[in-house]
């Protein structure tokens, strides 16, 4: 996330300004894995819809030349300058349209859209070139529309960022959850597999949790609680933790905050540790939902530790992460005048299914330790290790952690035990600090009295999670697993083969040409147009194009329907290309 | 951006006194509210007041940012009076010595009510589409019902629409995800004083907007006037005087009824504040989160959401939530209701900040749908709890010659104590709330809600009358300065009589103190 602030001023129209323009000419930097986990549209016009922003983006530009050039007060009235504090807003505002068009927010939006052609891309003759100029035009013209509803002097410009960002992902959400597959009903819907859940054991939970052990209430659990938690639930999170992170001492419950959700830890650890506009570094590609965790409330950025599939000198493995990567990152940022606090990192990782080694672990501690970095790392997915020969170490593990005060874990249900709608996340620091400072989040980020009682429940039932849970969900992960790797195989699609988390990184190169983040998104929109939802590793800050990640612990049914969905979106590709390339001499 | 006070400059304007720079002096009572504040007193009579959270900070913290210093220092400031009152909490078995709170504005009357309707089989409903990620505004039919619940008791003249509900985990979030769409860093909301103190601080965490208080007055100043009446004026004076200190004011938050005065603003008031609002383009958030709490069916409270036409209603949001209506304060479950669709995005944006559980999701729902149980048994269980519970603490109040405020809203008295502070200054103030807690009991003193004239209480009525009787006879033992005098703390606790508490009458037998100088641990 480069974003280079050239007006370094301190004042907020330069800010917002800068900001806006950082978005629009690096719209991949967008805080969206969900908003493209999730991006919903009709796959015919898309090829069309590109062309069409590509026009608009200039269009807009044109525009936004022609409002700075002019002074303000010619355009408006006195009183309404007011709101208008520069220009800068203004544009800052195009460009913020513009890139929801193209994140796909159109359909919402009640724009009409160009109609797609039925010829070749590049064959549109002079006729369409005029037709599509005056349905820019009118394009623009229904933007300044919209500006007054979308602007509309209501929101705060971090409101109006927010509000963009979930208004763009919203509408495909709404589109999605109108037309979501269902086994009987709806057997023709969107298949998601582009949202990290797992779906393969949500009969055992939902029996787990009719039982009526589950049930209890007491008064205290209906009034206001230690803001931490409640004292039982950061009980049992220490012993569940000492016991599967396989913690040499006990684990402290002083130690542990529980927070609606991990994405509410995560910012609120980024909030106390570091000021707006500070970095975090973090190796990509990576969950993107952390960047919007990290930004949509406390600004804080996260700088990427660009990692490369090839295997190279120094790596053993492809996106093998190393301190010499580390380190030239952090001087990269050094040098753009970025002030790093901390290292992000995810282990198991998201979207690799990478396991760090014990002593990469620890080397990437001590090069923390070196900068006097806090290291935030995220096991979210300690427990969805389904390969018997993939070993696990959590950071807990460490018999002597390098700089204790500056390691910070995170751990939720969501992932684990597939309940991402509990909304639970826990924090263990020993820094008695960050953990005060994260309480106070307590308030705005609680959990019910009622569901820090389940879970309480939940985590100690140990002989049900050893037994019968974690065996079961193992098993079954495993099965996902070998279908849909077997599926790549014969479509012979590269893929890393790790035994943990609930996806696979997958590379679809070979079906985009050129190989471009353009046609990447293409290739996305064409899957959604056939009602399958993949997350292209743009959303992963991914920086060779290319690569999806597909959440395989979905329902066999819903599963084996999407796998052929795949493969019929692939062998259209593959006609397309070919039909291209046949093309492309021809007219040479 | 954040706005981290330069210390060296504002120190000397913000400390009072060398008490200011002790721990206990931002410990308001109300730790579990965290109603905390720390401005300098006031000398003169001041229209309205910039609330500065962070003025007085400072942080040598080698770990944690700037903002995270602060937000630090919320946490350690109310820590303390928490952590004083959970660590010698009342119990009627365990610690019969223990602190009695009446402080925390929370119903305890009807827990038995709740409890069995909260553990009926039609509650226990668990499926998968509950355990996964829902729609981040709340699940539909969650949203339909609460617009239907709403629709009913604001009495609205059109159903509410599902739409425009957004569903969180609190009043609270409420706040903090309003502020910090609606405001950038540094603005401000205008809120009339004394208020529920809390606010600043939801306000503050995230989004860092401040208050602008707008301070009332306990003199009555003409026929048809009350204490602490809220008037245009008044606000029109205070964001006036934000506007040339260069402070931008971006909203008005309004709580009806009012906590801590127990107020309700009349249709017609409340038309003239949002009419007030229109003129400036300020946003009113109306916080009603007490408005099945009137137990005095004279009063006449009226939802903002009744009112036929709002004169704003782009600018208008309201917030409601279970935590006080139903004693629920540990459900975390609150509302947002706006008709300002992009606000409603905006703020649903964050809520994957703030969610739910949704099998907590699916109890509300099934709750708010039991319109027989909720008219037929709570509600009318609960007022008429509320309002005996609130005779006797008012009785109590009239027997020490105590003036008071309540006017059948709330679960609270906002009780005048001035007679006991010979100076009057909030010193005095700070000194009688310690020695009220030194004698077990726990309740908010008025700087907590930023209440320019020192000696104002609020006591929470809202307790079963064991802890209440207890509570009042501990408040009464201060007041008539019985406990001027040190003596032994109890030998052993343990052998008081369990059955005492039970009757009221019994007020000579009341724990002894400590001693007012004892330090609390």
């Amino acid at each position: 996330m480069d974003e280079t602030r050239d007006g370094e001023g301190s004042s907020q129209p330069v800010e917002a300004k800068t900001k806006a323009q950082g978005m629009s000419h690096q719209s991949d930097v967008l805080p969206c894995d969900q908003l493209r986990d999730q991006v919903i549209g009709n796959q015919s016009s898309h090829t069309q819809l590109m062309e069409t922003l590509l026009h608009l983006r200039q269009t807009v530009d044109d525009c936004i030349t022609q409002l700075t050039t002019r002074p303000p007060q010619l355009d408006l009235p006195l009183e309404e300058q007011r709101h208008n504090q520069a220009t800068g807003e203004q544009e800052a505002f195009l460009r913020r349209v513009v890139n929801l068009l193209q994140s796909g927010a159109m359909w919402g939006l009640g724009l009409q859209a160009p109609r797609p052609t039925l010829g070749p891309r590049d064959d549109a003759g002079g006729g369409q070139q005029a037709q599509l100029s005056r349905q820019l035009d009118q394009l623009v013209h229904q933007l300044s529309h919209l500006e007054v509803a979308f602007v509309s002097h209501d929101l705060s410009n971090r409101g109006i960022d927010i509000s963009a960002f979930e208004r763009s992902k919203f509408q495909d959400f709404k589109t999605y959850q109108g037309d979501k597959y269902h086994e009987d009903k709806n057997t023709m819907g969107f298949i998601n597999l582009g949202v990290s859940e797992n779906k393969l054991c949500t009969d055992l939970m939902t029996e787990r949790l009719s039982r009526s052990d589950m049930n209890h209430l007491e008064d205290a659990l209906l009034q206001y609680s230690d803001q931490r938690g409640q004292p039982f639930l950061r009980e049992e999170v220490a012993r569940f933790l000492t016991y599967y992170c396989k913690s040499p001492a006990r684990l402290d419950p002083e130690n542990v905050v529980v927070l609606s959700g991990c994405c509410s830890v995560f910012s609120a650890l980024a909030t106390v540790l570091c000021d707006p506009g500070e970095a975090l570094l973090t190796p990509t590609p990576f969950f993107g939902g952390l960047v919007m965790g990290s930004y949509l409330y406390s600004k804080v950025e996260l700088m990427p530790v660009h990692l490369d599939s090839e295997i190279t000198d120094g790596s053993a493995r492809p996106f093998q992460l190393t301190v010499d990567k580390l380190e030239q990152a952090l001087l990269e940022a050094t040098l753009k005048g970025k002030k790093v606090r901390g290292l992000l990192l995810i282990n198991p990782q998201n979207p690799l299914g990478d396991v760090y080694s014990r002593d990469s672990l620890e080397e990437y501690l001590e090069f923390a330790k070196r900068y006097n970095l806090h290291v935030i790392i995220d096991e979210l997915y300690m427990l969805s290790v389904f390969d018997d020969s993939v070993t696990f170490r959590s950071v807990l593990s460490m018999e002597s952690l390098p700089d204790p005060n500056r390691t910070h874990m995170i751990w939720g249900t969501s992932k684990d035990f597939g309940i991402s709608g509990f909304r639970f996340g826990a924090l263990y620091t020993h820094n008695k600090e960050v953990a005060s400072a994260v309480s106070s989040f307590g308030f705005l980020n609680g959990i019910s009295g009622i569901t820090q009682y389940k879970l309480c429940r939940l985590l100690q039932d140990r002989e049900w999670i050893d037994k019968v849970y974690l065996p079961t969900n193992h098993s079954r992960l495993k099965a996902a697993h070998r279908y849909i790797t077997n599926k790549l195989k014969a479509l012979k699609i590269p893929f890393l083969n790790r035994g943990s988390g609930l996806y696979v990184w997958m590379n679809l190169k070979e079906y985009l040409q050129p190989c471009t983040f353009e046609e990447e998104l293409l290739l996305h929109h064409r899957f959604l147009g056939n009602k399958l939802i993949l997350s292209p590793g743009k959303t992963y800050m991914c920086k060779e194009p290319g690569w999806f990640r597909l959440i395989f612990s979905d329902k066999p049914l819903p599963l084996k329907l999407a796998m052929h969905r795949f493969y019929e979106v692939l062998a259209e590709q593959k006609r397309d290309l070919r039909v291209k390339q046949l093309e492309d001499p021809q007219k040479e | 951006m954040f706005a981290l006070p330069e210390k060296e400059s504002r120190a000397p304007s913000t400390c009072p006194g060398p008490a200011s720079t002790q721990d206990l002096d931002s410990n308001c009572g109300d730790g579990l509210e965290r109603e905390c504040s720390r401005k300098p007193d006031q000398k003169l009579p001041e229209l309205y007041g910039v609330g500065d959270p962070t003025a007085g900070f400072s942080s040598n913290s080698s770990h944690l940012s700037s903002r995270g210093g602060i937000i630090k220092w919320f946490w350690d400031s109310a820590e303390a009076g928490y952590r004083t009152y959970h660590m010698d909490e009342y119990d009627e078995d365990k610690n019969p010595s223990g602190i009695i709170n009446l402080g925390t504005s929370e119903n305890k009357l009807c827990f038995d009510l709740l409890s069995k309707r909260l553990s009926q089989s039609d509650m226990l409903r668990v499926e998968p589409a509950l355990l996964q990620y829902p729609d981040w505004r709340g699940h539909l039919f969650l949203r339909e019902e609460v617009a239907r619940f709403l629709s009913f008791y604001c009495k609205s003249p059109a159903p509410l629409q599902a739409e425009n509900v957004v569903v969180l985990n609190g009043c609270a979030s409420v706040f903090s995800a309003l502020a910090t769409v609606l405001c950038e860093v540094g603005e401000a909301f205008l809120i009339p004083a004394p208020y529920y103190g809390a606010i600043t601080q939801h306000v503050c965490l995230y989004g860092n907007v401040r208050l602008v208080s707008v301070y009332l007055d306990s003199e009555v100043t003409g026929p048809d006037t009350r204490p602490f009446q809220l008037t245009v004026e008044k606000l029109e004076m205070a964001l006036q005087g934000a506007n040339s200190q260069g402070i931008k004011v971006k909203g008005l938050i309004l709580i009806n009824p009012q906590n801590p005065l127990g107020d309700i603003y009349s249709p017609a008031e409340l038309q003239n504040f949002l009419e007030f609002a229109k003129r400036h383009e300020l946003h009113v958030m109306v916080d009603e989160v007490y408005m099945l709490s009137v137990f005095e069916e004279s009063v006449g409270y009226r939802s903002v959401l009744s009112l036929e036409r709002l004169p704003d209603p782009q600018r208008t949001h309201v917030m409601w939530a279970t935590s006080k209506d139903f004693g629920m304060s540990g459900l975390r479950f609150g509302t947002l209701y706006t008709e300002n669709r992009d606000v409603a995005t905006a703020v649903a944006s964050l809520c994957r900040y703030h969610g739910l559980s949704g099998l907590v999701q699916h109890q509300m729902a099934q709750l708010l749908r039991d319109r027989d149980w909720i008219n037929q048994v709570y509600l009318p269980e609960n007022h008429a709890r509320l309002k005996a519970a609130h005779t006797y603490v008012a009785g109590e109040l009239r027997a020490l010659g105590i003036p008071f405020l309540s006017r059948g809203a709330g679960f609270f008295i906002w009780a005048d104590l001035r007679k006991y502070l010979p100076e009057g200054s909030f010193e005095e103030e700070r000194r009688l709330w310690r020695r009220f807690l030194d004698h077990k009991v726990l309740v908010s003193f008025g700087k907590a809600f930023e209440c320019k004239e020192p000696g104002w209480f609020r006591l929470v009525f809202s307790d079963k009358a064991h802890r209440l009787c207890l509570g009042m006879q501990r408040v009464r033992q201060v007041l008539e300065g019985k406990s001027q005098v040190a003596e032994d703390p109890p030998a052993c606790q343990t052998q008081e009589p369990r059955d005492r508490h039970r009757n009221c009458a019994l007020r000579s037998q009341d724990n002894p103190s400590l001693g007012e100088d004892l330090p609390v641990k």
